[in-house]
């Protein structure tokens, strides 16, 4: 893929919504119809936070919403909530990204920690404030649990297969921006 | 360049941002439109299920296939045993299959001599399961027919044996199915022998909860568990499963469908029934007087 950093970017992005709708398609497949004790990582969730702390410019505010929305819509979950918190959050993130580059990667996984936390947080509280159907408190907590956990993982998959990784301090685009 | 470019950016900052914000004011305003109106989000949703999810249609079920292969693969072992198993549970059923045809005969000459109307049989429509409800805070599944084929909200789901759950949420060509598991399913449900009322109530795990049950000393593991009609939205005398004690000590309902595999499912075709309405009228012997039913009256003649 040695095309010009314009096409470059934009393939970047495309994989990214190639990404999201392929684990939204694995979660759909039906073979889990005894409802579990357990939950597995919101992988979707891990990845999209992973890709926007290394490289923010490949994942648009608009490719997040249209992702989320429609996980929001396919999941049975209350549309448009889960989506604007995790907008937020990575809005959050993504100003923070250049201070997160010159740090260890423990910093950026418990920043990265903290903001699961919020996320899973603020959307329980919005929804106990609006008196929606609310998932089971354990559940989640397991689920919030295993997506800090699983967030390393989404860090190395990203970084082997989509060769997104941290740019180096001063590092420049083709065109001479900062990245 | 690099200075052109930089310039550029301030530019698109403020105009990000204004992005931004107009996507987070997009989004709460679709949650709170759903919080306020939420049958009308509900059938959007449906319908941008029916959009998307047919498309995936050609892998899924490889996929589910193939993932499926190699889980049973690994239970290969146990392959010999559980076929030595099902021959056995075989013969049994074949003894009570032969009962059940005398028992069904003798029936039908009794009904015949006693001249009983029974409730017509119901009609079904059989789908195969698409894709589960993907997030592990919901039990539901959606199947590949749709409003095209007639399914209408609220229709009863069974697989070959036992009751599975409801529709809730019909596109053009599917239709989603929410599991007597799931969170927010409540079913009113008749315990048998002693002929109990109670409601089923899914509370995310595999046996869900009978709630609402008047004496609790009448009802026993192990006892029958039908649906009933109450309220009008079920068809009567399906089978649900049976009672158990949970490890909780309450008493939950062992279904009789098997949930681990849910493939090909029926839609019962539910007609709602015939409601009488007026109280009956007045017998009296003689035609009413001309003033109280006029109208009767003037169409007769």
């Amino acid at each position: 893929m040695a095309e010009s950093p314009v096409a470059q970017r934009w393939f970047g992005r495309f994989w990214f919504v190639v990404l999201a709708l392929g684990l939204m398609f694995l979660q759909l497949l039906p073979l889990q119809t005894i409802p579990r004790t357990w939950a597995p990582p919101d992988m979707m969730l891990a990845i999209t936070l992973a890709w926007v702390a290394r490289r923010p410019d490949l994942v648009p505010a608009m490719s997040i919403v249209f992702a989320f929305l429609l996980a929001d819509l396919l999941f049975l979950r209350p549309p448009g909530l889960l989506a604007l918190v995790i907008l937020l959050a990575t809005e959050f993130l993504r100003a923070r990204s250049e201070t997160l580059r010159s740090g260890s990667f423990a910093f950026e996984w418990i920043t990265v920690a903290l903001i699961i936390v919020a996320i899973t947080l603020g959307n329980r509280a919005i929804i106990a404030v609006t008196a929606s159907h609310q998932a089971p408190l354990a559940l989640a907590m397991f689920q919030m649990m295993m997506t800090i956990l699983a967030y390393p993982a989404a860090v190395l998959v990203s970084y082997l297969a989509f060769g997104i990784r941290r740019p180096a301090l001063g590092e420049v685009d083709a065109f001479g921006r900062p990245v | 360049m690099a200075r052109d470019r930089q310039t550029d950016e301030d530019y698109v900052g403020p105009i990000r941002r204004l992005l931004v914000g107009v996507l987070l004011l997009a989004l709460a305003g679709i949650f709170v439109v759903w919080r306020i109106d939420s049958p009308r989000i509900e059938r959007f949703r449906a319908a941008a299920i029916d959009r998307v999810v047919p498309n995936m249609d050609w892998a899924l079920a490889p996929v589910t296939g193939i993932i499926n292969l190699v889980a049973d693969f690994q239970s290969y072992q146990g392959l010999a045993q559980q076929n030595a198993d099902l021959r056995r549970e075989l013969q049994q059923m074949k003894a009570w299959k032969e009962a059940a045809l005398q028992l069904e005969q003798e029936n039908a000459k009794l009904r015949d001599l006693n001249n009983v109307r029974l409730d017509p049989k119901l009609t079904y429509v059989t789908g195969v399961v698409l894709t589960d409800s993907g997030s592990p805070f919901r039990q539901s599944v959606l199947l590949n027919v749709g409003s095209r084929d007639g399914i209408i909200d609220g229709w009863p789901v069974m697989d070959g044996i036992g009751l599975v759950g409801r529709i809730a949420g019909v596109g053009q060509e599917t239709a989603r199915v929410i599991l007597l598991t799931d969170t927010s399913s409540r079913i009113p449900i008749l315990v048998q022998p002693s002929g109990q009322h109670a409601v089923l109530a899914g509370d995310n795990a595999l046996d869900p909860l009978i709630d609402f049950l008047e004496d609790p000393d009448l009802v026993r593991p192990g006892d029958r568990v039908v649906s009933v009609s109450d309220g009008g939205v079920f068809p009567a005398d399906l089978l649900v499963g049976q009672v158990v004690l949970g490890p909780d000590r309450r008493l939950r309902v062992r279904l009789a469908a098997d949930y681990e595999r849910l493939e090909f499912l029926r839609v019962l075709r539910n007609q709602p029934r015939e409601a009488i309405r007026d109280q009956g009228g007045l017998l009296t012997p003689f035609a009413p007087p001309d003033g109280a039913a006029d109208e009767d009256g003037g169409d007769n003649g």
